[in-house]
């Protein structure tokens, strides 16, 4: 269908009667959606570069095409602000990375949302939530650029639970699943930094997250005790696979690890020695496999992988750490992949610039 | 109240359904399996129906890299030459 045909719906003037024609038409995620009139449309179009109809992102399976148009236009409905949109335009270009595989870690019954971090000063200039309640509720553009990425997956892609998105459970973070890198006291280099960007541009990473896991630790004082809890999290039996992970530690827990000179990559390193359960204890309940260990343990196995255990990931990089939260609490979280082995890898890219492009 | 569509353009690709088999009797089938646990144990076993109901024969067993993503166009032209239909389906 040409761009030419945008369809327009001409609906009563009142509000609530168009909040609920919204409904009738099956755009919203259950919750009420913001009409997406004309004029705030155009007004979000102002924050991108490129054409209306500019191609971000393409279904592998059904050809769907997500336009710049499409995006600006759910943008509108889950609430976003005009200058809000070039996150959600980012996160869509690290989506349609094939390695990310929105397609299948949308219809899987593994319930995974994509989880957004937002990291460098894009975050702070748009006023994201790095602080106390990270994940929610309270900051508008945390919430609505969740937000606006799920209504995209429905109403553009038609990934429709029940019907294509067949998760078996759901999860929350499929209203809405976008978090900012915390920069405030924060001992290591930004996520933007370690991924090699620029000074000063900022960077969305976009990961198919399974169910929130806290991880409370009020007791420990050293980076091996803190540590310590988060990876017996990552290796428990429910969550335990090839697959990534992210780890937000608290401004608590970060302090402690990174106040004893521990870096990003000691860390890593150390979660993924620590992360992992025996072969025999695997096959107790069912979960050991010997392609999947064959895979971790093969001729290009990581040096840190230990014989006779199963290890959350493949190598100490499956697993990106940032900091976020408020000052105060031993809580840090656990976030598993959707999947169990490299069926959905984590993508970044910048925002609201292009690096080298065509 | 003018508000904008939140839906997609349709593709631009034309798709059509495979001419259907006029029968069954002694075609080549095809498993395409997806590498999920049980998958091909289950593919298997229906392919083994067909063999002893329409005498049927295997002719191709074909994998998915990724069980979550669409399958490779090489295989599945691949399949195109080497079977008559096809057997798929989910394994865990």
């Amino acid at each position: 269908m040409p761009f030419d045909s945008r369809r327009i719906h001409d609906v009563p003037g009142d509000l609530l009667a168009a909040i609920d024609y919204c409904y009738e038409q099956g755009w919203t995620d259950g919750l009420p959606v913001i009409p997406p009139v004309v004029e705030r449309v155009e007004a979000t179009l102002m924050y991108e570069g490129r054409p209306p109809e500019a191609v971000i992102a393409t279904h592998p399976a059904t050809g769907l095409r997500l336009t710049v148009h499409a995006a600006a236009v759910n943008a509108v409905m889950a609430g976003c602000l005009p200058e809000y949109f070039p996150v959600l335009v980012a996160a869509f270009e690290a989506m349609d990375q094939p390695e990310f595989n929105f397609h299948g870690s949308t219809a899987s019954t593994g319930g995974s949302a994509p989880l957004l971090i937002v990291s460098g000063k894009y975050a702070e200039d748009i006023g994201m939530n790095a602080d106390v309640n990270l994940f929610g509720p309270g900051n508008r553009a945390n919430a609505t650029i969740g937000r606006a990425t799920r209504l995209i997956l429905r109403n553009v892609f038609q990934m429709i639970p029940g019907i294509s998105d067949k998760s078996t459970q759901g999860n929350p973070g499929k209203y809405s699943f976008c978090i900012a890198e915390r920069a405030r006291g924060n001992p290591w280099p930004l996520l933007c930094e370690a991924q090699g960007y620029p000074p000063g541009v900022s960077s969305v990473t976009v990961f198919a997250g399974g169910g929130f896991c806290n991880v409370e630790n009020h007791g420990g004082n050293t980076p091996e005790q803190i540590l310590g809890s988060v990876a017996d999290a990552m290796a428990n039996y429910g969550c335990i696979t090839l697959g990534q992970s992210v780890v937000v530690l608290s401004p608590e827990h970060m302090w402690i690890v990174g106040g004893a000179g521990w870096s990003r990559e000691d860390a890593q390193a150390f979660l993924f020695a620590r992360a992992k359960r025996s072969v025999e204890d695997m096959r107790s309940v069912g979960k050991y496999r010997d392609s999947e260990y064959g895979k971790q343990h093969g001729a290009s196995a990581h040096a840190a992988v230990e014989e006779g255990f199963v290890h959350r990931g493949l190598m100490p990089e499956d697993i990106l750490i940032a900091m976020g939260g408020g000052d105060a609490g031993g809580h840090s979280c656990f976030i598993p992949s959707w999947s169990r082995g490299r069926g959905s890898i984590m993508r970044h890219k910048p925002i609201g610039v292009c690096i080298d492009c065509d | 109240m003018r508000l904008y569509d939140p839906t997609a353009s349709g593709p631009e690709r034309s798709l059509a359904r495979a001419a259907v088999l006029a029968s069954l009797e002694g075609k080549t089938i095809g498993i395409l399996e997806n590498g999920k646990l049980n998958a091909m144990e289950m593919l298997r076993e229906v392919a083994s129906l067909f063999e002893e109901r329409h005498g049927c024969v295997i002719g191709g067993i074909y994998s998915k890299s990724n069980a979550s993503a669409p399958a490779p166009a090489g295989v599945l032209e691949k399949a195109m030459g080497e079977v008559d239909f096809l057997i798929t389906g989910l394994g865990d």
